[in-house]
């Protein structure tokens, strides 16, 4: 009975059920003091509800966003753009992508490209074979990009949204023509 | 390639917008609330019909309703400004998401498309 | 008899022109600060403090023109000073393409990607694009406004004229869907 409510006292304790959470390394964080841009977004659930009261339901892109974060807890971006290559270290990517290595998670994306050095991770989370999270994390030579979306999130329509508010949704023919117009 | 010019684009999307609904009224209710003027104010006989007491609470009172309503509608007003960009915070990560996601299918897509015609090349081959 | 001067002669503005100046100039003054900051209630506050600022300092102007010189400059300034101790985010734009059809000018969304661009750029070189593009002062007022060399603001204009071109370039380039 003891080591029952021992090991009770172990799975409901903060340091475990933290464990259980994405959290941005310090060292990661500390990346926007060398960074030339940062993108910060941390939104938690009050926050997420009030700020999309504000989406407009007569804008068909917003209306989307609006049905998309309905039921979302939270959302964290960090997104860093450095001037040179070499800001940041396979260590300090390592640290985000290490996290991941916990019960819940499945990399559903590792693509390591040596041609233009973009790597791109992107985690799912399953509770009860449903969407309860995802996990992207984009190390590009000049840019790292983390995105962590808590809840049950519809991936087809957020992928959508990469097609909306101006992105246009890149096809890998396109992506192809768009790097050789840059290597020009 | 289309043309770009950047200088025209930029006198565009800078022009002058307007200032908030009622800014010139803050503006001019805090200056007037901060007691302090740069010229000093000749008292003038009518002034005097404000030294009476009663009439002096009365305007106090009328004062404080109105800067009452006058705080409550700034913070109204500044609520709906904060409400919108978070608003435009959560658009923007959402664009964020859904770009990287469509950058990791483009990349999957890409090696899909590599894999196969390189199936193809060596089924012709053999 | 003493002689007694009226306050154009004495070159003085009266504080009675103080809210017809807060009326002429609330939208110049606010648009600096949205566009620097991109961030509507903090470009309001800072905007106000702007006018009281000006409300105290009234008795050392000595015109319009000087009016709205010093309203340029104090707002840059407090811009400045502002995001330095805030810290605030930049919005930062993924280099990612535009949608298939080519922006066109006056197009609402380009200038809303423009603006975006802008509030991108680090902060010295966003303000001298903004009193440039915005109040289209010549180089050597803003050089002026911002107490710094001529050759510094020319260099900040290029530098950021030929990044934004990039970026724009590479946001209405060819891709297709």
């Amino acid at each position: 009975m003891r080591k029952t409510l021992l090991l009770l006292a172990l799975f409901l304790s903060p340091a475990f059920l933290r464990a259980q959470e994405f959290k941005i390394p310090p060292d990661v964080e500390k990346l926007s003091a060398k960074a030339r841009e940062t993108v910060e977004v941390t939104m938690d659930g009050p926050m997420l509800r009030w700020a999309s009261k504000f989406l407009s339901a007569d804008d068909p892109e917003e209306a989307k966003a609006a049905k998309l974060v309905a039921n979302l807890k939270a959302i964290y971006v960090r997104s860093f753009e450095f001037d040179k290559e070499g800001s940041y270290t396979s260590a300090e990517v390592e640290a985000l992508r290490s996290q991941m290595h916990v019960p819940g998670w499945s990399r559903v994306v590792g693509v390591r490209s040596e041609r233009d050095g973009d790597n791109v991770d992107v985690f799912f989370k399953l509770e009860d074979d449903r969407m309860a999270g995802i996990v992207i994390i984009d190390a590009e030579p000049r840019e790292l990009t983390f995105v962590n979306i808590v809840g049950p999130i519809d991936v087809d329509q957020l992928a959508d949204l990469g097609g909306e508010f101006g992105i246009p949704r890149l096809s890998a023919k396109s992506l192809a023509k768009a790097q050789k117009g840059e290597h020009r | 390639m289309n043309h770009v010019d950047v200088e025209n684009d930029l006198k565009n999307a800078l022009r002058r917008e307007n200032a908030p609904e009622g800014f010139a009224d803050r503006v001019l209710a805090r200056a007037a609330n901060r007691g302090s003027s740069p010229k000093a104010v000749p008292r003038n006989s009518w002034l005097d019909f404000f030294a009476r007491p009663l009439v002096r609470w009365a305007a106090l009172a009328a004062i404080s309703a109105g800067t009452i309503f006058g705080v409550h509608v700034h913070n109204v007003r500044r609520q709906r400004a904060e409400g919108e960009a978070a608003k435009e915070r959560l658009i923007l990560a959402l664009r964020i998401a859904g770009s990287k996601l469509q950058l990791a299918k483009s990349k999957v897509n890409e090696i899909n498309a590599n894999q196969t015609h390189g199936d193809q090349s060596q089924e012709e081959k053999e | 008899m003493a002689e007694r001067t009226t306050p154009e002669q004495s070159g003085e503005i009266a504080e009675s022109d103080f809210a017809e100046m807060v009326r002429r100039h609330q939208s110049m003054v606010f648009s600096i600060a949205q566009h620097f900051l991109a961030d509507r209630p903090a470009a309001e506050e800072l905007a106000q403090d702007v006018f009281l600022q000006l409300h105290s300092s009234l008795a050392t102007l000595k015109s319009a023109e000087h009016v709205t010189f010093w309203l340029r400059k104090v707002t840059a300034h407090r811009c400045i000073d502002y995001k330095r101790r805030r810290k605030l985010p930049q919005v930062s734009l993924e280099d990612a393409p535009e949608p298939a059809a080519p922006a066109r000018s006056g197009d609402p969304f380009l200038a809303r990607r423009m603006r975006q661009f802008v509030a991108s750029l680090p902060e010295t070189p966003r303000m001298v694009v903004i009193l440039r593009y915005q109040e289209e002062m010549g180089a050597e007022d803003i050089a002026s406004a911002l107490d710094m060399p001529l050759a510094t603001v020319k260099s900040h204009l290029q530098r950021s004229l030929a990044m934004l071109r990039e970026k724009v370039t590479r946001a209405i380039g060819e891709v297709t869907i």
